[in-house]
């Protein structure tokens, strides 16, 4: 109504055309021309331009977008003449939420409604909320490397889950509300099956991709080519329209700065299974280095994050769920304390393994080989005898397996399953291998000899765990591994787990060992759990956290690399990939952007000055990256929620913030 | 159900074997007599020591006072338990009995003959009056069966808990005893150490193993458990136990800069501020993963059989250490490993160049805790100066023992500064202290509380059992000084000493933006209304805007707390209640040569069996010799003039 009188008042002055197109009325429908006076305010424009228009719908999300100018008009209040908009002026009314292909770190593709209009940093922070991510100021968005389009790969449908046309979803993000949790999610994903679906796709870690899948990707090889990828980072200052960004256009969502704050299984299972995903790509696809052992390691842990995601669901989003593990060894402790003697019985009187198998001990200077005996395996310890009828004597030799190396020498198609055990003694570590008959006997025997070497005994409770991970562990040596299968129930091929460059070096066979080595380590550990493991040994690699732009030093005739870190900015020698120098952030006294001739100068404590034009990328995106980060060490312990964007625009914007 | 028997058997004979040495003392009625058996000694009983005499007679009075209340209690709960059993053996229906468990410093088993009927020990009560009829014989018996192996499993669990007799060597040349149980860490144990020599509590005491033959030197890090360790040193072993400063200890923490920026000059770093010091041990051991220092450089690699070392480029990786073969870059997939730090500890060496022909003397190696002589699976490293050496090795145990490490370091500087203020009261009751202090929780767990029977000085269970020798000392003679007091370390420079340590770190602090704030001038006007619409003003300005730190807030209003007031010292003072400081024990015997060590001890030498579970086969080592071995010390020290 308000408007309306506007309208009224708005005759007595000189009356200009605008034209607004409006997109409702089709791509070629020619503008609108609506009569309007300067000191009309763009509420006024919008109503008269829905009026016109004679299209009934909700036009609630709709805001005025400048074409020219590439600036949306969002005050509805301001008048044309404020703005600066004169007759010459093109508008288009169009909705400011549109939908968008968002890649999430999974690679999964989800469809959603963005808000086109706002700061990346609000957009991001609205779409984190949707998705249940926390912490929304870690991630940004950033613009897919362009593919080069092979025609064969055309017919290749993207996996693509579409949530715009669940209505309440998009309320939600539109209000911002958070909504409350339902069965561990947010309300308005339990709403339908379809929904449920697409939670469940962002919690719940992706099962391992097939071994071409990794080495079609995209991959830096050197670290010129990571350096590009951060040129792709949008601009947070800026809405996605006014960069260009169109309905229906293709971002990645990652996480930008390493640096995660306040992660908590509980309330972050969307979180911190994405933040995974993108750790995982990243060592899949040798963004960040590691070493052999290292890899085996993380393949390792894929694997049983991607076995333990097939049943144990849900469980890092469900509360009551968390607790289990403690309540379990509460449970454990307080049976050893209260047991009754029947239940001691049981306990103690516990397990013991007996079989004929064959030893061989490599120091002794024969060449006998394997030698059949009787062995028991009691509490931590192997002994053997001559025959079944002598163990009751004297046993020939006694081993105590704690603090022992365990590993396996296992070939299933050769049928030959042979347990190594270092044992360590006063003069070294001994030698033996023990060669059992078969799968079962060797799945038991190992998992008595891995718990001894821990110095847990047979009676432990996760003895029979620990026997049906190495059975489904041998089962994947058993299946002949068909190249193309991703990971299915139990069987795996090896080479999804690793990067191309172990792709090439090793044969699943020979791989699936070493990760069997590795995984024994692994294999007790819940998801969230293991997912964390994954995490921290990532974060503990040398180069985590380093992103790269390549900068010419003031003065320098030749192209370095500038790292940018959470608490650092190292200077990388090109040719050589050494680090030359060191500045740590809180030795900075203050930096500055001229934005004419692109030159980022920054002052440290003991009058040391550096300056650097940036060539592979904006010198916004350094600038949003040193902002960014001292951002983030501003929220460090804050017990409060709220997101202080303002301070993070005052860091980051450069000369749009002032 | 052979073995169970038997097992029980023989426990039961040990049992009287125990009773009777008692007995013996005290005089009171006499018990069946045991068979003579052969009893297998407790192997590890006592470290530093060549035999176990020497070292109870080593031992401090409140300590072994300690040991025969350990033992009597155990005993007398056993005892306790024939009664209850009797009890139930006569109502016929077996009773499910709540398991005490005393502490128990040996197994109380031993293999011996099966035939002899376990019923037949010290018991008053009757047999069960014979059966009437032929089943419910049957019945009996098993019932019996039943019980025995009750009590059995019982007394197998209250076995569990080790102790060991450890002789400590201080820096000045004197030595301590003491007693050290497996639920120690050694916190404790520096803890216990700290109370017996008066010496000022700061950081850098450490209990230190050395080991001759491969002449090294490592000190145990606080979180560790003592016996473990030792536990696994060889029967004849010249190892020893050590307490001593060791700066190195914890250095990274008070000077960090060192260990994390060490490619810079050391000068420079010299007068970093306490606050960036914090700043930096807050991104290195307070994020999700600790951070390993990036070191890398030539190191000396000791050939695999050879007596050549080798020149390799390595690097230090929270993996493991890793080194790039020739001809190879420094990358990540180039790098091989060389060891992981799992299973092994990093130890330093003395005098390589004699023993090994190593270029320097500042070597370290890296080894299986239980390796203890020369062999292929030792890694020998050596670094060409002694600050590379100490960068390696203490890198290494931050990659070993992560976060571990840094909270080791907090709870050394509050005893540091809890034992400031307790100072001179610890000079005044110190000498009092003598029982292994297990952690309160290793007490509770123990079952103290839920047995009252148990208890060590509770008059009233010793009923059925003849009282231990008193532990008050009317009949001792005065006291002598103290030749086990070592030369003082004197009380007043300890507290100078204290006052020298660095301040607690203020952890709290680092929560405060970076500093960059504290030097920039104060932030500019606030920019215009967020709530406005992007603005519509022309293209960027031309000149050099300044923007940094300037626009931060100032920090926010954070209490800056230091560090909560000092725990007061940890108590550890015996339980022995008012009693008076008890006398010296007898001056050591000189210590035997090792070769007066006995090889029938090292025959039946099986390493160590494991706490949990040990079951009759393997836990051979019974305490009967400990027992007689026990009772002569103190025989001896009551019979003194």
């Amino acid at each position: 109504a308000g408007y309306r009188e506007c309208v009224c008042v708005q005759v007595r002055m000189a009356a200009w055309d605008l034209s607004v197109s409006v997109e409702e009325l089709g791509p070629d429908a020619p503008p609108l021309k609506i009569s309007v006076t300067s000191d009309l305010h763009i509420g006024g424009v919008i109503l008269k331009v829905v009026e016109k228009s004679q299209i009934k719908q909700d036009w609630s999300d709709h805001a005025l977008w400048w074409e020219q100018k590439q600036q949306w008009l969002l005050k509805p209040s301001w008048t044309l003449d404020k703005c600066g908009i004169h007759a010459d002026a093109r508008l288009c009314l169009t909705p400011q939420h549109k939908p968008l292909r968002l890649l999430l770190p999974s690679g999964v593709t989800l469809r959603l409604r963005a808000c086109f209009s706002s700061p990346v940093f609000r957009c991001v922070t609205g779409l984190c909320k949707l998705l249940n991510i926390r912490r929304p100021e870690e991630l940004s968005l950033l613009w897919p490397v362009e593919e080069k389009k092979k025609k064969k790969d055309k017919d290749v449908e993207e996996e693509l889950y579409d949530i715009t046309l669940f209505r309440r979803v998009f309320i939600c993000a539109l209000a911002g509300i958070i909504p409350k949790l339902a069965n561990g999610m947010p309300a308005f994903f339990a709403e339908t099956p379809e929904t449920e679906a697409v939670y469940k796709m962002l919690a719940v870690s992706q099962p391992a991709p097939a071994p071409e899948t990794i080495a079609k990707l995209y991959r830096s090889t050197n670290i010129t080519e990571k350096a590009h990828i951060n040129s792709r980072w949008l601009d947070s200052s800026r809405s996605l329209l006014q960069q260009g960004v169109k309905e229906n256009d293709k971002l990645l969502l990652r996480f930008k700065y390493y640096t995660f704050h306040d992660i908590s299984p509980q309330a972050d299972a969307v979180r911190l299974t994405q933040l995974y995903e993108q750790a995982r790509w990243a060592i899949l696809l040798e963004e960040i280095e590691c070493t052999e052992e290292e890899m085996m390691v993380f393949a390792a842990l894929q694997y049983h994050i991607g076995k333990v995601s097939l049943t144990e669901q849900f469980v890092a989003s469900c509360p009551a769920m968390d607790d289990l593990d403690s309540a379990l060894q509460c449970l454990e402790v307080k049976m050893e304390g209260e047991s009754s003697a029947d239940d001691m019985l049981e306990t103690m009187t516990a397990p013991e393994l007996h079989d004929y198998l064959k030893i061989f001990r490599p120091k002794r200077l024969t060449l006998k080989g394997y030698k059949q005996y009787w062995f028991t395996f009691k509490d931590t310890t192997i002994s053997y005898f001559k025959s079944k009828e002598e163990s009751c004597k004297e046993p020939i030799q006694q081993m105590n397996l704690k603090g022992c190396e365990v590993a396996p020498d296992v070939s299933v198609a050769g049928q030959k399953f042979c347990i190594r055990l270092l044992i360590p003694g006063p003069e070294g570590m001994n030698e033996v291998y023990l060669r059992c008959e078969h799968e079962q006997q060797y799945s038991r025997w190992m998992a008595a000899c891995r718990l001894a070497s821990k110095g847990k005994t047979l009676a432990d409770s996760s003895f029979s765990s620990e026997v049906q991970s190495i059975q489904s562990f041998l089962a994947m040596q058993k299946t002949t591994p068909s190249t193309n299968a991703a990971q299915t129930d139990e069987s795996i091929n090896t080479h999804s787990l690793v990067s191309p460059r172990y792709q090439k070096k090793y044969k699943p066979k020979q791989l699936t060992p070493r990760i069997l080595e590795a995984y024994q380590n692994v294999a007790q550990l819940s998801l969230t759990d293991a997912i964390q493991k994954f995490l921290q040994i990532w974060q503990a690699l040398p180069d985590f956290g380093l992103s790269y732009i390549v900068v010419r030093f003031k003065g320098c005739r030749k192209d370095e690399v500038l790292g940018i870190a959470n608490n650092r900015l190292i200077r990388i020698d090109l040719s050589v990939g050494d680090v030359v120098k060191t500045w740590r952030y809180n030795t900075m006294r203050q930096w500055n952007v001229n934005w004419d001739i692109k030159q980022v100068a920054i002052e440290f404590d003991g009058n040391v000055n550096i300056a650097f034009s940036c060539v592979t990328a904006d010198c916004k995106i350094v600038h949003e990256y040193i902002g960014g980060y001292i951002f983030m060490s501003t929220r460090s312990r804050e017990q409060s929620n709220t997101l202080n964007e303002e301070l993070f625009h005052k860091l980051t914007g450069g000369h749009e913030a002032l | 159900m052979d073995d169970i028997d038997a097992m029980f058997s023989d426990m039961m004979q040990e049992m009287d074997l125990l009773t009777q040495s008692f007995e013996a003392e005290t005089e009171s009625a006499p018990l069946p007599k045991p068979p003579s058996i052969p009893a297998p000694q407790e192997m590890n009983f006592s470290i530093g020591f060549t035999d176990l005499n020497a070292s109870l007679h080593d031992l401090e009075d409140n300590d072994l006072d300690a040991l025969m209340a350990d033992l009597v209690a155990d005993i007398s709960a056993t005892e306790e338990k024939f009664a209850t059993e009797r009890d139930t053996f006569k109502g016929s229906a077996p009773v499910a009995q709540i398991p005490s468990q005393p502490q128990s410093n040996f197994n109380l088993i031993a293999s011996t003959d099966t035939s002899r009927p376990a019923t037949s020990s010290n018991s008053i009560a009757a047999p069960p009056p014979p059966p009437t009829s032929k089943p419910s014989k049957e019945e009996l018996e098993e019932q019996m069966k039943a019980d025995k192996i009750k009590l059995a499993l019982e007394k197998l669990k209250e076995a569990k808990v080790k102790k060991l007799v450890v002789k400590v060597e201080i820096t000045d040349g004197s030595s301590k005893t003491l007693m050290v149980d497996e639920r120690q860490t050694v916190r404790d144990v520096m803890d216990n150490l700290f109370e017996k020599t008066h010496c000022d509590c700061n950081v850098d005491w450490s209990v230190c193993e050395t080991n001759p033959d491969l002449q090294t030197e490592r000190a145990f890090e606080d979180h560790e458990n003592l016996v473990e360790p030792l536990s696994t040193w060889t029967r004849d072993t010249e190892n020893k136990v050590l307490f001593q400063e060791k700066k190195d200890k914890y250095e990274v923490f008070r000077n960090p800069q060192n260990f994390y920026m060490w490619k810079k000059d050391k000068k420079s770093l010299k007068d970093m501020k306490d606050k960036d010091k914090e700043q930096l041990l807050e991104e290195n051991f307070c994020g999700a993963s600790v951070i390993v220092p990036d070191l890398e450089g030539i190191l000396y690699l000791k050939e695999d059989g050879k007596k050549s070392w080798r020149q390799r480029y390595f690097l230090l990786r929270a993996s493991g250490l890793y080194y790039s073969p020739k001809g190879k870059t420094k990358a990540s997939r180039d790098l091989v490993c060389l060891v992981q730090f799992d299973n092994v500890n990093v130890y330093y060496c003395k005098e390589y160049r004699i023993k090994y022909k190593a270029p320097t003397d500042h070597c370290f190696i890296l080894k299986h805790p239980q390796i203890q002589k020369e062999s292929q699976y030792i890694k020998y490293l050596c670094c060409d100066d002694v600050w590379s050496m100490t960068l390696w090795v203490t890198g290494i145990r931050i990659a070993k023992y992560g976060k571990q490490l840094y909270d080791n370091y907090k709870a050394a500087v509050r005893k540091a500064a809890g034992s400031a203020t307790w100072a001179n009261r610890t000079i005044q009751t110190s000498s009092n202290a003598s029982t292994p202090s297990p952690t309160p929780k290793a007490k509770a767990a123990n079952g103290h509380a839920s047995h009252p029977a148990v208890e060590t000085k509770g008059p009233g269970n010793q009923t059925s059992f003849p009282p231990p020798p008193p532990p008050s000392m009317e009949i001792l003679p005065p006291q002598p000084p103290d030749p086990m007091l070592p030369p003082p370390l004197p009380a007043p420079s300890s507290t100078t000493k204290v006052n020298k340590f660095p301040p607690p770190p203020q952890f709290p602090q680092s929560s405060i933006p970076p500093p960059p704030t504290d030097d920039l001038p104060p932030p500019p006007p606030p920019p215009e209304d967020a709530e406005q619409p992007p603005d519509f003003l022309p293209p960027p300005p031309t000149s050099m805007t300044s923007y940094g730190g300037a626009a931060l807030p100032p920090p926010p209003p954070e209490p800056l707390a230091s560090l909560p007031p000092p725990p007061p010292a940890p108590q550890n003072f015996a339980s022995a209640g008012g009693a008076p400081p008890p006398p010296p024990p007898p001056p050591p015997p000189p210590a035997p040569a090792p070769a007066a060590y006995q090889p029938t001890n090292s025959v039946r030498k099986v390493a160590p069996s494991p706490p949990q579970r040990t079951t009759p086969q393997l836990a051979a080592p019974s305490g009967g010799d400990f027992m007689s071995e026990l009772m002569t010390a103190m025989q001896k020290k009551r019979s003194q003039p």
